[in-house]
């Protein structure tokens, strides 16, 4: 674009009011002279000198037109959209198609015995939609009709009881919000750095707001004999699944739900009841819940003999490891979420955790873990749900190696990937809680690292 | 009745004007009964393979043509010599697929029923190339209201004596007998009953080795059940039944309650007995001439069980060491690179290599 044209434009009043750059310089009436000023004292309240420099950049451009999403009057401004009969259950915008579960296919022999993440990288706030929280099945996903559905307690009570959903709904009932996090979440990586996703490396987990009824109230009814000391949840889906609950947990803060986030459970997620078993690994939160049973002993199901236990280096294993230790991840920027926008101003976002209770603390390095900072929690804070954390800051524009570190309310700290594997060896499969590293190029693109 | 014809698909004329309800029923029942195929097959618009092809529109279909599938040769020959799916032909190979196409890759023993097979024929008929059933919110919907009745209020209205709030009703035996499956290590559930590893041989290579292997070696990435004995320490552990277990009870209560994968709970207890006689010789715990019953279950132990500890994650290092942590200058030199994911590539919408690839159980 050649200088003449652009002064010709400057001198057109119009032009320069609608021109967003108009602290060029050149502009000669007052307007300008006060959005001069307030760019002024925006870079003296703080903004970092980086995203000064690329705003003076910008201005310097003689050649700047004006952008016609503002200038010309769009289709969306003018026709008329869909009425309120078009979407009687809403759905995200089309242009949010790409934030969606996703699954790795070669991680499971089939599809109805697999799992898929949840996209974390994308999401932001501390509850994750009911569409998009990570599925894990073992033999698909269960439709049940509700009236064709019953829960039964029996075992070591004094009346073995059956429920419909119906009296489910006759006790008293409550809401809290927890995270599910598969015991295998971030499992792939024990051996290092193997999947380029926070997805895909840290998905394995939702936060969601539950409505249920405290498990000891229906415990209470069929009443628990003395000898009573373990639960056995049974799902109705074919891998019947089960797991050995001690009957304390049971009583301390298990329910049996049957909304999330205010609407019924999804199927994938139970429908139309499931455990909450707060904290612990997300195996035993059984879905499809159809049967609670009461005994003196665990039974050692082939979900905590042969899966769900944690293969240590000298051949022994851990079992009943049931506790989600404390963790964090940042998830945005991440390789799915790479810096497009350049050096300057920026905001790293994150998750924190802990099965024991609340996050107190997370600190951010973008060195590798040489150096560290507070970051910023935000939202609500309830004991065994995730935390938001979000760090605020300007990218000089050099490559970084971004982490997070978190710190529970008992002071436990997320250990780094070396101590775990120090302690555990690299078969454990399970519980790795270790610090994930993501390597931030020059260009904004990233990418899951490990670092020493 | 010709525009009938060309307003209402050719199912909502048999529906509605012919009243072939009949027809109808056979399909629903059909489609129960397909269920029990689903762990090898999927229906549906982009129904995938499985581990036997997609099934949409297989009446329309010649057999043996799906394409990117992997037939078997015993198959593919039969196909050769002039296979083509009808009545007869479907009905032969639904009852005994492996007697009547030897060596077919389908290792399902059958459906013997034969009203099961025609239902189920009538359902597969029905099923388009597109993977849809034509009509099947019209029929739900029917069905739905020939079911609607009203509910009768409930005669007694006393309220039960049970607990606190006196909510739910008590459980019969017979009820807590059909769900109360569960075994435990000291033998605790477990049915009468007893089966040979003889028997359990050709239980498991019907119902089985289709996906774990004849040897329980695992076909695929289906689970490895025999084998890996020694293998805990290595870098490639391999945890099965003879390696990994801690208790017999476990396989038995399993495989009861999840196997065959889509077809839970068909086995006989006396079934499951062979084949947990059979899994403990695939796994050199045997002779050939073991019989397991009720009575000798528990004297039987699986190798690995004192290789079992509690939780003592809290007694680890990191954990242990709740200390302020370390907040500037936490490495001796600046932090460098050791490893990236990308080199790997195996993320999902990169290269599909699978090779060297940790994977989740
Ligand atoms: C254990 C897995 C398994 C189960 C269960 C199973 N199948 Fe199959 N099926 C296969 C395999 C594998 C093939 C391919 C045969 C070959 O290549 O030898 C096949 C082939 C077929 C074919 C031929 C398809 C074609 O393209 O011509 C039909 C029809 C079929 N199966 C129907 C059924 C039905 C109906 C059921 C349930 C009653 C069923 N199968 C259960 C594995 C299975
Ligand atoms: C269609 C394929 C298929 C068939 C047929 C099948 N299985 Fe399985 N089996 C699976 C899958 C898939 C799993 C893993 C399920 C999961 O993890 O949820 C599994 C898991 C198992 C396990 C547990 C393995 C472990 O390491 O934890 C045992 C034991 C088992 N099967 C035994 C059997 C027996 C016995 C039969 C025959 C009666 C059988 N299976 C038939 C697919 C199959």
């Amino acid at each position: 674009m050649d200088g003449g044209k652009v002064s010709e434009k400057t001198a057109n009043h119009k032009t320069v009011n609608r021109d967003n750059g108009g602290h060029n310089s050149q502009t000669p009436h007052s307007a300008g002279v006060s959005r001069r000023k307030l760019v002024k004292s925006a870079l003296t309240l703080g903004i970092s000198g980086a995203a000064g420099l690329t705003g003076l950049k910008a201005a310097a451009q003689p050649d700047r037109q004006p952008d016609p999403l503002i200038t010309d009057i769009q289709d969306w401004n003018r026709y008329l959209g869909d009425g309120v009969d078009a979407r009687p259950y809403g759905h995200p915008s089309p242009f949010e198609k790409n934030i969606v579960r996703r699954d790795v296919a070669w991680l499971t022999a089939d599809s109805k015995s697999s799992v898929n993440f949840t996209p974390l990288h994308a999401l932001d706030g501390i509850i994750t939609p009911n569409g998009l929280c990570f599925e894990r099945h073992h033999g698909g996903i269960a439709e049940i009709d509700p009236a064709s559905h019953r829960l039964m307690i029996n075992g070591l009570v004094d009346t073995p009881l059956v429920f419909t959903m119906e009296d489910i709904l006759r006790f008293p009932r409550e809401n809290r919000m927890y995270f599910l996090e598969c015991a295998a979440n971030t499992g792939m990586e024990w051996r290092g750095a193997q999947l380029n996703g926070c997805q895909y490396t840290h998905g394995m987990i939702h936060n969601v707001m539950y409505t249920g009824v405290p498990l000891k109230y229906l415990l209470a009814e069929a009443g628990v004999k003395t000898s009573g000391k373990w639960l056995l949840p049974e799902g109705a889906d074919p891998s019947h699944m089960t797991r050995s609950i001690p009957l304390e947990k049971g009583l301390e803060d298990c329910l049996v739900a049957f909304k999330m986030n205010g609407e019924a459970l999804r199927p994938e997620q139970g429908y139309p009841m499931r455990l909450v078993v707060p904290g612990w690994e997300g195996t035993m939160w059984v879905k499809w819940l159809r049967r609670i049973e009461v005994g003196d002993k665990p039974w050692h199901q082939r979900e905590e003999t042969s899966k769900y236990t944690d293969l240590l280096e000298d051949g022994t294993a851990r079992r009943f490891t049931w506790e989600m230790d404390v963790k964090s991840v940042i998830t945005n920027p991440s390789p799915q979420a790479p810096i497009t926008h350049g050096r300057g101003q920026m905001v790293a976002t994150g998750l924190a955790w802990s099965g024991h209770g609340k996050i107190k603390r997370v600190d951010v390095s973008v060195d590798g873990g040489r150096n560290w900072q507070h970051a910023r929690l935000d939202g609500p804070s309830y004991s065994k749900s995730v935390h938001r954390f979000y760090y605020d800051f300007a990218w000089d524009g050099h490559p970084m190696m971004l982490q997070s570190r978190a710190i529970d309310e008992f002071g436990r700290v997320q250990p780094t990937k070396d101590q775990l594997r120090a302690a555990r060896g690299v078969n454990s499969i399970y519980h790795n809680n270790s610090i994930q590293t993501w390597l931030v190029g020059k260009d904004g693109s990233i990418e899951n690292v490990e670092v020493s | 009745m010709l525009k009938c014809l060309k307003t209402l698909s050719w199912l909502a004329v048999v529906l509605l004007l012919c009243q072939h309800a009949q027809l109808l029923a056979d399909i629903e029942k059909g489609e129960q009964l397909y269920r029990q195929c689903q762990g090898c097959h999927s229906i549906g618009p982009d129904a995938p393979n499985g581990f036997g092809p997609q099934l949409n529109g297989v009446f329309e279909r010649d057999a043996g043509s799906v394409a990117g599938y992997d037939y078997s040769p015993a198959f593919e020959k039969t196909v050769g010599q002039g296979l083509r799916w009808n009545n007869t032909s479907m009905d032969e190979f639904l009852e005994a697929p492996m007697d009547s196409i030897r060596g077919t890759r389908m290792a399902f023993p059958g459906v013997k029923n034969a009203d099961d097979r025609k239902e189920l024929i009538e359902y597969l008929k029905h099923i388009g190339l597109d993977g849809e059933l034509p009509l099947t919110k019209k029929v739900k919907a029917i069905r739905k209201k020939a079911q609607a009745k009203i509910s009768p209020l409930p005669a007694e209205t006393l309220i039960p004596q049970h607990g606190v709030l006196h909510l739910g009703r008590a459980a019969l035996d017979e009820e807590i007998l059909a769900w109360d499956i569960d075994i435990r290590p000291d033998g605790a559930g477990l049915p009468e009953g007893s089966g040979s590893v003889v028997d359990g041989t050709e239980l498991y290579d019907n119902a089985c080795a289709a996906c774990h292997g004849i040897f329980g070696e695992g076909s695929g990435r289906w689970p490895v059940l025999a084998g890996g004995q020694g293998t805990l320490t290595e870098e490639r552990p391999e945890k099965t039944i003879g390696s990994y277990w801690p208790y017999l009870s476990t396989v038995f209560d399993y495989v009861r309650r999840a196997m065959p994968f889509g077809n839970a709970r068909s086995l006989s207890d006396d079934d499951v007995y062979a084949i947990t006689a059979y899994l403990l010789f695939l796994n050199d715990l045997v002779e050939e001439d073991f019989v397991l019953s009720s009575e000798n279950f528990n004297s039987v132990r699986l190798p690995n069980e004192a290789n079992f500890i509690a939780d003592n994650r809290q007694q680890e290092m990191p954990a242990a060491d709740a200390a302020e942590p370390c907040m500037s200058n936490c490495l001796p030199q600046p932090a460098r690179v050791t490893q990236r994911a990308r080199i790997l590539d195996v993320t999902p919408d990169s290269n599909d290599d699978e090779s060297d690839t940790v994977a989740i159980e």
